[in-house]
């Protein structure tokens, strides 16, 4: 079966990027454009994993974070941050990477399959 | 609570990550921004002659120069200053500690945010291991709480809504309780009441054991209760715990393993009012380190 990723993305072209750039290796994608509607997304379809934006309409990523992580059920779902900020790299301290924008497909594209291995 | 936010800055990328978080708490909570800036340093007196703090070029102050100093901050801070319509830039001359003091005193704010290091003088290492001593002079003698964002990664939350008080039990540390029941009733928030254990001494000391350190530890939790908690009167959601350790490693660690989004801590707690005293190096380490912003009180804050 194949994996399942949730995008957490405001910024449309970006999102559209990332849904083609999973679905054309192999993943099944879910796209959020809020906080609000990623948790939902999450709680919904148990994503394998998240690719999340810091700066959202609604809410920073880091609080995101900390409503995904006191959900039992989602909490070790693995998050890589993608940002266009400087300075990301600490932002979510339980991040399993962390991509600053403009990113290189192949270099996401090998951490998405070193954490969903 | 935060109505009116006094935000010292350099205007240049140290204070990028303060910025964030000042402008985003003006615009969350509906607030007047101050946007403060010293631009220079008087080569003697009241000569007109300056050193400017950010080219380091020895400039003749005039009008001209000092609305195009303001127009070039106007512009630094273009993006963020769109998202609010009450705020001023202001610059002056001077020593930027005394000048942010003087500015303080005058306007009154409910809080100063600063930018930890700007680096401005120093060696690379020194300048990563020790907060920038503007921010240490105004901390010391602020009769405000002042905000500091010394790291990039402990701008990005947002407002407040999980707050950290971390105490020595200190009579400075009852200041910071005062102030930080106030926020996390104001702003609905979750409420750590936390305690670090030194057992640093330890090493050094008589050995202790881990029965003498749960005891520690269980006279810390009632001093909390006794202290704080009973202050609290029907606030439900707090939390308290006391960690023994290195104090600020167990500070920095706890507020991270709570996801906290804030931090308020008394500073220099055990000195005296002394303003050359050294500052309290528990609250620098923690401000240095932390993956959120921090507060700091001194026993002067809310004396004027």
């Amino acid at each position: 079966m194949n994996k399942k990723i949730l995008i957490i993305e405001d910024d449309p072209a970006v999102a559209d990027y990332l849904t083609t750039l999973f679905q054309d290796n192999g993943y099944v994608t879910f796209s959020a454009k809020s906080a609000h509607e990623g948790i939902e997304l999450a709680r919904k379809e148990h994503p394998d994993l998240i690719t999340l934006d810091l700066e959202l309409p609604d809410e920073w990523g880091p609080r995101f974070y900390r409503k995904l992580s006191a959900d039992k059920d989602l909490k070790n779902i693995p998050v890589i941050v993608i940002s266009g900020l400087s300075g990301i790299k600490y932002a979510v301290s339980k991040a399993v990477a962390s991509i600053s924008k403009p990113f290189d497909r192949d270099e996401l594209l090998k951490l998405v399959r070193e954490h969903l291995a | 609570m935060f109505k009116k936010i006094l935000f010292a800055t350099s205007a240049t990328e140290a204070c990028d990550h303060a910025a964030r978080v000042a402008f985003d708490m003006a615009r969350r909570y509906h607030a007047h921004i101050d946007v403060f800036h010293v631009l220079g340093v008087p080569t003697r007196g009241y000569s007109q002659v300056v050193v400017d703090l950010t080219t380091g070029d020895e400039v003749t102050l005039d009008d001209n120069y000092r609305d195009l100093v303001k127009e070039e901050i106007r512009s630094y801070y273009d993006h963020q200053i769109q998202t609010t319509d009450d705020f001023a830039i202001t610059v002056t001359i001077g020593h930027p500690h005394r000048e942010i003091l003087r500015i303080a005193r005058a306007e009154k704010p409910d809080i100063i945010v600063m930018g930890g290091s700007t680096g401005a003088s120093g060696s690379y290492a020194h300048k990563k291991a020790a907060t920038g001593s503007t921010f240490q002079r105004v901390a010391k003698a602020a009769h405000f709480p002042v905000l500091v964002i010394n790291r990039p990664a402990a701008s990005f939350w947002g407002g407040f809504s999980n707050v950290v008080f971390a105490t020595d039990f200190s009579d400075a540390a009852d200041h910071a309780f005062a102030f930080a029941f106030k926020l996390v009733k104001e702003l609905n928030c979750e409420f750590h009441l936390f305690h670090a254990l030194d057992i640093t001494c330890f090493q050094t000391d008589n050995f202790h054991t881990q029965d003498t350190i749960d005891d520690q530890i269980r006279n810390a939790i009632a001093q909390i209760r006794f202290r704080y908690v009973s202050k609290m009167g029907d606030f439900k959601p707090y939390a308290m715990e006391v960690w023994e350790g290195i104090p600020f490693v167990e500070i920095v660690k706890y507020a991270r393993e709570k996801q906290a989004d804030l931090i308020i801590m008394a500073y220099n707690t055990r000195q005296t009012d002394d303003p050359e005293a050294s500052i309290g190096s528990v609250a620098e380490q923690v401000i240095l380190r932390a993956n959120c912003p921090v507060i700091s009180i001194n026993r002067s804050v809310g004396k004027e």
